[in-house]
């Protein structure tokens, strides 16, 4: 119990907490207003989690996929939109958004498991370790990417968060196929025997980049497709801004 | 500019299913087991899995060689649409109970079929 929670917590917030400290290295929010969107962020979580058991039965067991295609594709924009514009209401969005998608998860795992004596103290122990990992990995990121930004301005972290944003339409696509909407093809590669995605480094680059070990050509065209839309939109809209204000 | 974001995003959503003819394989989910845990389907089709999760406690459906994720909720039943894949064996597991909820789809080239433990 202990090992599990330890690897469902990191697994569940490893990817808010790296969208948070790229968004934060990006362009910087005050402390203040980041403890609000994890506070909401967590409520929210509560909410979903309730909702959930309902939601999972419409559509045919489908209601909790289409809820999830519509976050990912949410937190996408969002950070599109954060990224051209800076606007705080986008960078709450995607935050609150992310930690919904991925925290409710863990608050299921644990309000489950939490009325069994035995394993409250397991879990208790597990999610602190796994916060306390994550914590320190995405400190050492955040000061890392910090001076990857000194030293060559904001392209290397407008990349990554490009990567990052197209590990969202992955998992939208992923979920999409899950629920027959779109038809899965044949692994056009499989690197399950350099890094797997059980692995710890997996773990870190699907959080991170949106590794996947076996890919199929969808998923690799829209990858590129919208990492490339990602990067276009953030090169030409505030150039055409800039020159209307002109 | 946002407009046509949001118009390619909505496309994405009402893309045409295609939901014919998919074999339908029960798994039941009790005792933090999965029941059958070894599942053999046919090569290159799309199958439906439905999970009924008959345990008091959520469970997570997890497979990283066949990318689905889904929470299975208590006394709920949740559909997973696997393939079409390659002959192989994809293995799965319940996240919240990695050491007992295990289980593999073995794809082959013959007829479709359940196996028990």
């Amino acid at each position: 119990m202990l090992i599990t929670s330890l690897v469902v917590s990191l697994n569940q917030l490893l990817p808010i907490a790296i969208l948070l400290v790229l968004l934060q290295v990006f362009a910087k929010q005050s402390a203040h207003h980041i403890c609000i969107c994890l506070m909401v962020g967590v409520a929210m979580s509560f909410l979903y989690m309730y909702s959930a058991l309902w939601a999972s039965q419409w559509f045919d067991h489908k209601g909790l996929e289409y809820i999830q295609i519509a976050m990912c594709i949410a937190i996408f924009i969002a950070v599109l939109v954060f990224v051209i514009q800076q606007s705080v209401t986008a960078f709450n969005f995607a935050i609150i958004t992310t930690i919904v998608m991925y925290l409710s998860h863990y608050v299921i795992y644990l309000n489950s498991f939490w009325k069994n004596s035995d394993a409250a103290e397991s879990l208790f122990i597990g999610t602190f370790l796994g916060s306390g990992i994550c914590l320190s990995f995405c400190v050492l990121l955040y000061f890392f990417m910090s001076g990857v930004k000194h030293r060559f301005s904001n392209y290397p972290i407008l990349i990554l968060i490009a990567l990052n944003s197209a590990s969202k339409l992955l998992v939208a696509l992923d979920l999409a196929s899950q629920i027959d909407l779109i038809t899965n093809t044949n692994p056009i590669w499989d690197l399950r025997h350099w890094i797997s995605e059980h692995s710890e480094l997996g773990r870190v680059l699907r959080a991170l980049i949106g590794y996947e070990a076996t890919p199929d050509l969808t998923t690799v065209l829209t990858y590129i497709a919208s990492t490339a839309l990602f990067l276009i939109f953030c090169y030409v809209i505030p150039a055409s801004i800039s020159k209307e204000r002109v | 500019m946002g407009k046509r974001i949001i118009k390619q995003c909505l496309c994405l959503l009402v893309l045409i299913s295609f939901e014919i003819n998919a074999k339908e394989y029960l798994i039941v989910l009790k005792d933090h087991l999965f029941y059958p845990s070894k599942i053999t389907i046919p090569e290159n089709q799309k199958v439906k899995l439905i999970i009924e999760n008959q345990d008091d406690t959520p469970e997570e459906f997890d497979s990283f060689d066949l990318n689905r994720e889904k929470v299975l909720y208590p006394h709920r039943k949740s559909v997973i649409y696997i393939g079409p894949l390659k002959k192989g064996r994809y293995a799965f597991f319940g996240e919240f109970s990695p050491n007992s909820a295990t289980g593999v789809v073995i794809v082959n080239n013959k007829e479709a079929q359940h196996a028990n433990n």
